[in-house]
């Protein structure tokens, strides 16, 4: 250090020579996450609080949106579509990871097999439930096939007429969002609470059959209370594309979700960025709170056990 | 016969129906996954006269290969496709390019530093795409980047940047620092250690990384549909498709989108393990 401050050299200067090699190779990534991903932060920040003839502090905007019963209602229904998929997604995806690890002939084709959406493109799995769901689709083409084998047996008079999953709106709309959802993101969650179930040792559950659990208290006590760190995983990362979701709600009837809306205020004929800016901070505010709320739920539990 | 017994053989009461729902929820569960993948690829081979009427036809018996061909011939499918081609296969190489020697320092940094930098990497994904889309969109808008390559590139480059670098730091964390020692006794400069030991020894992480990023950009539409007006992305065309065509070229479109990610998923669902997403988190 004295030889530093004697050579006239300020110390900051002595710690970039040291580390320019380090600096060198991190500056690219720093540069380009300030210059697009905070800078745009700020700037929709900053767009959320101007209106366009109140310049910047204003709340117009957002006064705007609370107005407007299509914000309300989408609020409303993403905060509905988000909690469903979730807890399909955990459902099923515990489901099939609890059957993935159980050993049964043919267990490696359907491992296979329930990765495969992973490669499917969310669009595409909207336009595939559009077909599925639409009034003259193949659900319905099922639910007749269903409907007229039980027909045939002699006593019972059962039709099946069909109906429109999609377009009708409401909850059937809202359900067959979270189905698409679900759908395109079980292999990521398979993966994790099959990572989660590989993680639990053996003798954990040797020393719960040395006590004489039943299956069911294996599941409930051992199992589940050992996965949690993996809920938490599995549910942070898909909340927060779950609040955000928007093809599925585009493609699949016309059930305004945040995404949908913030995107129709940005594009013609509304063209208005300000409150396309606010619902996506509200939007924003949304995720933090949920995630939030979450992590004080998890700990409050493994407190009390 | 006078053996101990160890282990308990009581019957417990889940046993019967476990066994016997068993193989149901399996094959239910295998059928759940991959009908949706039939019918993309039986519509888009079905005659108009399949798909007509109050309840479509399930399985289809008499195939045509006209929906493809014509998918190819004028549907104007192939500036899309060339489009997407191009965009993802560039910013995986960008992403990598940036992303890779970042992490690298960000490895070998104080553990207190390196994890306050990995949450913050994930915490920008907690912001809505749109947050930062429009602003993004309306410079763009400026700078005339819009129904350009580079603009989606740019765009595309945002949302896979902390995400593979996450993954990545989670990689060179895995290797010993001692091998990087070795090689500078021997001789070796900083830069070559680390282009002729460290980035070799990291390439299946690496490869890993650069899947998910061809796959997101192969796959994404919001960026795109903020900055595209009529030079449209394969997605965007599925998108376009979904509103004017009919249902057989929407099937193609879509099985064209689908089929080469189905290959690439299927071909390296080896790398896959259920370690690859939770190791990074796990340090």
């Amino acid at each position: 250090m004295i030889g530093r401050a004697a050579r006239g050299q300020p110390r900051s200067v002595a710690w970039v020579r040291r580390h320019t090699f380090e600096i060198v190779l991190i500056l690219p990534l720093v540069a380009y996450i300030t210059v697009l991903t905070i800078a745009p932060i700020i700037d929709t920040f900053r767009l959320s609080f101007s209106a366009p003839n109140a310049g910047f502090g204003t709340f117009d905007s957002y006064q705007a949106i609370f107005k407007d019963t299509v914000f309300r209602h989408a609020v409303v229904n993403t905060i509905i579509v988000a909690l469903l998929s979730l807890v399909l997604e955990v459902g099923v995806g515990l489901a099939i990871a609890l059957t993935l690890h159980v050993k049964f002939v043919g267990r490696g084709f359907v491992r296979t097999v329930m990765l495969v959406p992973l490669g499917v493109p969310t669009i595409v799995s909207g336009a595939v439930m559009l077909l599925i769901f639409a009034r003259a689709g193949y659900m319905n083409s099922i639910l007749g096939l269903f409907a007229g084998l039980i027909d045939r047996i002699p006593g019972i008079d059962f039709k099946w007429t069909n109906v429109s999953w999609t377009a009708a709106g409401g909850w059937r709309t809202l359900f067959t969002i979270a189905i698409a959802d679900m759908w395109k993101v079980l292999p990521i969650m398979t993966l994790i609470f099959l990572a989660g179930l590989q993680s639990i040792p053996e003798d954990v559950y040797e020393a719960a059959d040395v006590d004489g659990a039943t299956k069911w208290q294996r599941f409930t006590r051992v199992t589940l209370p050992l996965l949690i760190p993996f809920f938490t995983m599995a549910l942070i990362l898909r909340a927060i594309d779950a609040f955000r979701i928007f093809e599925l709600a585009l493609v699949l009837g016309t059930e305004p979700v945040l995404g949908t809306y913030i995107s129709g205020r940005y594009r013609p004929p509304a063209n208005d960025p300000f409150t396309s800016a606010a619902a996506s901070i509200i939007l924003f505010g949304i995720i933090m709170l949920f995630i939030i709320m979450y992590l004080k739920f998890v700990a409050r539990f493994q407190v009390q056990r | 016969m006078s053996t101990p017994r160890f282990r308990r053989t009581r019957r417990d009461p889940l046993d019967v129906p476990l066994r016997v729902t068993f193989p149901f929820w399996v094959i239910g569960s295998v059928l759940l996954v991959l009908f949706p993948l039939y019918l993309i690829f039986m519509v888009s081979f079905a005659p108009g006269s399949a798909v007509f009427g109050e309840r479509p036809q399930l399985v289809v018996t008499n195939f045509t290969l006209q929906w493809w061909q014509e998918a190819f011939k004028s549907a104007g499918l192939i500036p899309p496709l060339v489009k997407s081609l191009v965009v993802a296969s560039v910013t995986t190489l960008l992403a990598i390019l940036i992303a890779a020697p970042a992490a690298y320092v960000i490895s070998r940094l104080r553990p207190a530093i390196r994890y306050t930098i990995v949450i913050g990497l994930l915490v920008t994904r907690m912001f809505p795409e749109f947050a930062i889309g429009i602003s993004v969109a309306t410079r763009f808008a400026k700078l005339g980047l819009l129904d350009d390559y580079l603009g989606l590139i740019l765009a595309h480059l945002i949302g896979s940047l902390p995400f593979i670098a996450w993954i990545l730091v989670g990689t060179f964390e895995t290797i010993p620092i001692d091998l990087e020692e070795a090689a500078q006794i021997d001789g070796a400069s900083r830069l070559g250690t680390l282009i002729r030991v460290v980035f070799p020894i990291a390439a299946g992480g690496i490869a890993v990384a650069s899947l998910f990023v061809w796959l997101y950009s192969w796959n994404e539409f919001l960026y795109a549909r903020l900055l595209t007006t009529n030079q449209l992305t394969l997605p965007l065309k599925v998108f376009q498709t979904i509103d004017r065509g009919t249902t057989q070229q929407l099937a193609t479109v879509a099985a064209i989108l689908t089929l080469p990610i189905l290959l690439v998923v299927y071909f390296l669902q080896r790398y896959l393990r259920p370690g690859a997403l939770t190791g990074a988190v796990k340090g």
